[in-house]
């Protein structure tokens, strides 16, 4: 099913023009490009929805996939500009919460596709909406719950003003109350700030979604149910998607495996999978390929404990996942789980598993770090509650280096340098940093989609303020080049020049080819030596053969080599 | 290896030492050849009955054989070593067996360039050696750089140590029979002799017995990639660069090769070849070449052409390879569950340039000292991606370095809530649970106390070879060996890497039953244990399986597509025509007897229901459903016909087309009592199960 989120906004002045960041942000953020997304104004002076029934509800958008057009027309509504075009074509009027959520629920119920996801948020700053009309209060409570009846979560984002903001008398019965007690708290408290609002915003619209639940085994028969959810995930680029040329519209691929000779297909019982070693051909089943992988069912299995700071820094492989207990699964786990959280968190100690996380994946060992709740000021959620996921290498993941030996600095210079660390000093978050990469590629499909002449300017967070830095260090930097380096000492040169004098023409002159003969190359086939040679070498020889390659690695020019030379 | 006849002696119930050393030797290679390092190897026996070898020359340097001449390894050496090398009568002087191999190596090596030479010397040094020349090998050894490794079937102890108790060893190890023999003990004098010149302090450490080698040999290579320097400097603001050199310390090794798919008759892979193609989504499939089409992107709902071209042009561009300083931060604010990427590099200062090597120092130092981190913008080259990343400082007793983690960027980071443990009453545990937990964490604690008072790890992850890769070679070799016979079990050591050590499963036990008792856990049983199809197949479903994560997609496509267009097609004019149409695509879809595809039939059958209420004629709809329900066993439809039930899709009944010979006690029974009876409304259907009989039935 899809995911679908409904912005109900209230139009009273102040929230419109700070909502639109919120809602574009939101655009721009979702998650997959078939979630449903619709903009409704309530309390406003112009009406407009589908079925003309509703006075003072201005749907901007109903419930669709949101596109370029969109962005666009909420676009519009930013800045003072924006401000006016919203005053001109809704301006504010008499408010009836009740009908803005039926006209919503018409939105859901026309919508003939199944939704796995409904949420609506309602932003607002006005906590009594009809002034005490206790009818409206009445009919909007109505509505609420004929909403949250077929599934649909109401959410309150809701902004302080001055005299405060008492979610107990009206919006309490509103909205759909929350995960546990607990929270109850947290999510009545109104928003100071337009940013924290956003992180909210953000923070709801992200579903949680686990990767997979699986077991926490402490010992025979103790098996505590767990999700687990990655936090933290490398943004890419999304993946191009493949258009005819004459019509732009999608073509799907098709990949087929087929008999050279016969041309017919294969199945894949008519399919293995092979190896070559020591001249060998080694031949498996599509099955064992898959059955050597699996070394157990999938599982947490506890080995067990060890001091914080027996977790190596440097032993880190990929980023870390989050687990968090099922209650639903196993009834007791968050129990367990958090007596086990309040102990290694007291203990400062993590908990070492052998985890396999998916079918026929083989285990990895990984280090479970306690996590305590933490809290922003803004009273969002920081950090939840569990435990963090380490994954820890094996032997074959750590490389011999041989460090070179060189002198140490000494204290003075070590003292200078503290100066310059001092004064570029800043507070790090995790979030200050956004990807050039990706920020350029949106916006040039945002130029390109939107027929804009050119891509808006994207800042490189990630390139150093050299010219800032250089400010505030002042003198210090000559002053710690005069302590460790000598005056005629070149930082930026080469080293030494020992080796580098042969090719001092600027690497234009092309390297001689290398060339081996061809009998000493099927020697080389004959005694499976070939690895020896480079892979310049392996490609010039490859040409040579006429041998056609697609690959680049050695091993591939090598394969091919032998499979030509070796018949 | 000596294969001389004293080899085979053993005392009972003893492997022979050949035997060991043979093991020894098929284990070396074996790693050898999995590794698929460069090394190569040569084979010289003796004591063998035959003589042939470079040397031999009036009687001198007899019986001795050199097998195999220096060469890769491969499993044809594996192959003759189990069928070709046997025990045989004769006996040979193991030091003119060195010298043959010395000279093997200078002949054979000539022109080669060699990291290192090496003889290892299998034997059990039951003959007498003449020990005149021994100072001349030495000095030829220690002159070509050879360096030699001895494998015997009992231990040689240092002298002070089997001094201070002489009989040590000898009635207790296994090997050694009855003791040595005067040969023996004149040989093991020579060998010590010739391994301390060689190395003074460590040469007694290169004399092995054949069941240490063979327990050290057990598991494959670990996977080896020679470091790779990246050369760079490190720049704070624009005027301070340290010239710098990076490594990757940690990254998650993957295997060397991949599988590739050959025929499975001919094993070739060359008689197989895949092939994409592209269609256009219409009703025919449309093909079009790959040249006509152009690549796009999504931009919300929609798609947005942009060319390879266009793309490389308006791209993030920047100056390439970079380590530069943008400022720097408290440790503790850099959270180690932030690290992102796949990778830890480490980096040092230029080489051979000892004041970068004190300035590198003196940010290390001043690091440390404060508790910071630099903050750097880290990129590979022109072509990568730049990251950010947190550069720690790192004082060893031997170095100092960097150590460089990728950190998150924005569009990374998923910041989800979870209610509060803490605060929520259900969930607190009680006072003697949190203590329950404490004994279990107690009493599991990987660390332990040795002789000087040091904490020692019992569990040390990063020396555990990847359990994958073992057991990866071990099919391989299996195979390779008996192509016929079924893939082996785990090796049990391996197993027992894995597990928990049996100091701490013992002691564990306690408390373990403790926590049991504390924490009742009990298994939700779910609603409905049976999900519908929908939750069983449905693409979000809590139970990942690494296969469907990677592959299934093409498949999928298809279906969706027989199954949709079949929906689709039922509006148009002609039922009769549409819902023949219907049964034929879930024909199809059925004969794939792939789960994936039943969920695709429901939605037909759905579908061809939904019609036939709407049209007013449950017969057609009825008679399919029928025939369909008495071919189930004979098709092995049974999981299909579960989901069916699950969802509740039964006959229609009178109550809802007039014209329907059912009633609706026997459309809700339809589903229920599979085994009772065949409907009595049905037409007289065979329990053929043969697609065209249904199909003409219609």
């Amino acid at each position: 099913g899809r995911d679908s989120l409904v912005f109900l906004v209230d139009a009273s002045k102040e929230i419109v023009i700070g909502l639109i960041g919120c809602f574009s942000f939101c655009l721009m953020m979702t998650s997959s490009h078939r979630d449903l997304m619709a903009l409704v104004f309530y309390g406003t002076e112009q009406s407009k929805d589908p079925s003309k029934s509703f006075k003072h509800v201005y749907v901007y958008h109903d419930l669709d996939e949101p596109g370029a057009k969109r962005v666009q027309e909420v676009d519009a509504l930013r800045g003072g500009k924006g401000a006016q075009l919203a005053a001109e074509t809704m301006g504010s009027g008499e408010t009836s919460l009740g009908d803005a959520l039926w006209c919503c629920a018409n939105l859901y119920s026309d919508i003939k596709l199944r939704l796995s996801h409904k949420r609506l948020m309602i932003f607002t700053c006005r906590d009594k909406p009809h002034e005490g009309d206790s009818v409206k209060d009445r009919q909007a409570r109505t509505k609420s719950g004929d909403l949250k009846e077929t599934g649909v979560i109401i959410d309150l984002m809701h902004l302080m003003k001055p005299d405060g903001f008492d979610v107990a008398p009206f919006f309490r019965d509103i909205i759909s109350p929350p995960e546990d007690e607990s929270e109850l708290g947290l999510q009545l408290e109104p928003c100071d700030k337009l940013e924290d609002l956003q992180k909210r915003v953000r923070a709801k619209e992200q579903k949680k979604r686990a990767q997979a639940r699986l077991h926490l085994c402490l010992g025979e028969g103790i098996n505590v149910a767990v999700g687990i959810y990655a936090t933290a995930v490398t943004a890419r680029k999304p993946a191009p998607i493949r258009l005819y040329r004459e019509t732009n519209e999608p073509v799907r691929s098709k990949t087929r495996t087929f008999h050279t000779q016969t041309g017919s297909l294969l199945l894949p019982s008519e399919i293995k999978k092979s190896q070559v070693y020591g001249k060998k051909q080694i031949v498996m089943e599509k099955d064992e390929v898959d059955a050597i992988k699996k070394f157990e069912d999938p599982g947490m299995f506890l080995i067990g404990f060890k001091p914080m700071e027996r977790l190596k820094r440097h032993h880190h492989i990929r980023p870390a996942a989050f687990i968090y207990p099922e209650e639903d699964e196993v009834k007791g786990s968050a129990c367990l789980f958090s007596a086990l959280l309040t102990k290694c968190h007291e203990r400062n100690v993590f908990a070492l598993c052998r985890c396999v996380s998916r079918r026929n994946y083989p285990p990895r060992f990984v280090a479970l770090v306690p996590q305590k709740e933490e809290v922003d000021e803004g009273k969002v959620q920081i950090s939840p509650s569990g435990f963090h996921v380490i994954y820890l290498p094996y032997a074959d993941d750590m490389r011999t280096l041989d460090p070179p030996q060189c002198p140490t600095a000494s204290q003075r210079q070590v003292d200078k340098m503290k100066e310059i660390v001092s004064k570029l000093r800043f507070k790090y978050r995790s979030d200050a940093f956004e990807n050039p990469v990706i920020q350029q590629q949106y916006r040039n499909l945002e130029a390109l989609a939107l027929d804009m002449m050119a891509p808006e300017d994207t800042e490189d967070l990630i390139m150093p303020k050299v010219d800032q830095m250089d400010q505030r260090l002042g003198p210090l930097v000559q002053e710690f080049k005069d302590l460790v380096y000598p005056a005629d000492y070149n930082p930026e040169g080469k080293p030494a020049a020992k080796r580098k004098t042969a090719d001092t023409g600027g690497g234009a002159e092309k390297k001689p080819k290398v060339e081996v003969p061809e009998d000493e190359l099927r020697a080389h086939v004959q005694n499976g030596t070939l690895g020896k040679l480079t892979v310049p070498v392996l490609k010039e020889a490859c040409k040579k053969f006429g041998v056609h390659t697609t690959g680049t690695k050695k091993q591939e020019l090598i394969d091919a080599l032998v499979d030509q030379l070796g018949q | 290896m000596d294969v001389g006849f004293s080899m085979s002696n053993s005392a009972p119930g003893e492997e022979p030492p050949f035997e060991l050393a043979k093991k020894v030797i098929q284990k070396f290679v074996q790693r050898q050849v999995f590794a698929e390092t460069k090394d190569e190897l040569a084979l010289v026996l003796f004591g063998t009955d035959s003589t042939k070898n470079s040397l031999d020359q009036d009687g001198q340097y007899q019986n001795i054989t050199v097998h195999r001449n220096l060469m890769i390894p491969d499993f044809e050496l594996l192959e003759e070593i189990e069928h070709q090398v046997h025990p045989e009568s004769h006996q040979a002087d193991w030091l003119d067996a060195l010298v043959v191999c010395m000279d093997l190596l200078q002949t054979e090596t000539k022109g080669k360039k060699c990291d290192r030479l090496n003889i290892s010397l299998l034997t059990d040094l039951n003959t007498r050696a003449s020990s005149e020349q021994i100072d001349v090998i030495i000095e030829n050894l220690k002159q070509a750089g050879i360096t030699l490794q001895f494998f015997l079937p009992f231990p040689v102890e240092d002298d002070e140590e089997s001094g201070r108790d002489a009989d040590r060893g000898s009635p207790g190890h296994p090997g050694m029979g009855k003791g040595l023999s005067e040969e023996q003990k004149s040989s093991v004098d020579i060998v010590k002799h010739i391994m301390l010149n060689l190395d003074e302090e460590n040469g007694l450490d290169e004399i092995y017995s054949f069941r240490n080698a063979i327990e050290q040999l057990c598991m494959f290579k670990r996977i080896e990639r020679r470091p790779m320097a990246w050369p760079c400097q490190l720049t704070i603001g624009s005027c301070l660069p340290i010239r710098i050199v990076g490594y990757k310390a940690v990254t998650e090794e993957k295997l060397k090769k991949s599988w590739t798919t050959v025929d499975a008759q001919s094993n070739k892979k060359d008689d197989v070849k895949r092939e994409t193609v592209y269609c256009l989504d219409d009703d025919n499939e449309t093909e079009v070449e790959k040249d006509d089409t152009i690549q796009g992107f999504r931009y919300g709902s929609d798609i947005v052409p942009f060319s390879k071209v266009d793309q490389e042009q308006m791209k993030y561009k920047h100056d390439g390879k970079c380590f530069a300083v943008l400022g720097f931060a408290k440790q503790h604010t850099v959270r180690r569950h932030q690290f992102m990427g796949t990778q830890v590099i480490k980096v040092f200062s230029g080489k051979d340039d000892e004041h970068a090597g004190v300035a590198l120092s003196a940010l290390i130092r001043a690091l440390d000292e404060l508790n910071m981190v630099a903050i750097v913008r880290y990129a590979y080259d022109r072509r990568s991606n730049p990251q950010v990343g947190a550069a720690f400082p790192c004082i060893k007793k031997d170095h100092e370095c960097l150590i460089y983690v990728q950190l998150p960027f924005m569009e990374d980071l998923r910041q989800f809530t979870f209610p509060s443990l803490e605060n929520n009453k259900k969930f607190t545990p009680s006072d003697t649970q949190l203590s329950a937990v404490d004994s279990l964490i107690d009493s599991m604690m990987l660390l332990e106390e040795d002789d000087n008072g040091d904490q020692k790890d019992m569990f040390k992850v990063h020396h555990i070879p990847n359990p994958a890769f073992q057991r990866h070679f071990q099919c391989l070799h299996h195979r390779a060996v008996s192509p016929s016979t079924p893939l082996p079990p785990m090796e049990p050591w391996l197993k027992a890497a894995l597990e928990c050590p049996d100091v701490i499963a013992e002691r564990c036990q306690g408390p373990l039953e403790e926590v049991k008792r504390k924490f009742p856990l009990t298994e939700v049983e779910k609603k409905k244990k049976l999900k519908t199809s929908a939750q069983i197949f449905g693409k979000d479903s809590g139970e990942p399986d690494a296969k469907m994560a990677k592959g299934d997609e093409e498949e999928d496509y298809n279906l969706a597509d027989i199954a949709e267009g079949s929906v689709t097609s039922v509006g148009s004019v002609d039922p009769m025509h549409i819902c023949q149409q219907l049964t034929r695509r879930l024909e199809q879809l059925l004969s794939n007897k792939n789960t994936a595809y039943f969920m695709k039939s429901i939605t037909c059958i759905q579908a061809f229901r939904e019609q036939s209420v709407k049209l007013g004629d449950a017969n057609l709809y009825n008679g399919y459903l029928q025939s369909l329900k008495t071919s189930i066993p004979n098709r092995g439809l049974e999981v299909f016909w579960d989901l069916l039930v699950q969802d509740a899709v039964t006959l229609i009944s009178k109550d809802e087309v007039k014209g329907s010979t059912v009633s609706k006690t026997d459309a809700d029974q339809f589903l229920v009592t599979e085994e009772k009876k065949k409907e009595a409304a049905a037409p007289p259907a065979e329990d053929t199960g043969d697609v065209d009989d249904l199909l003409d039935m219609m």
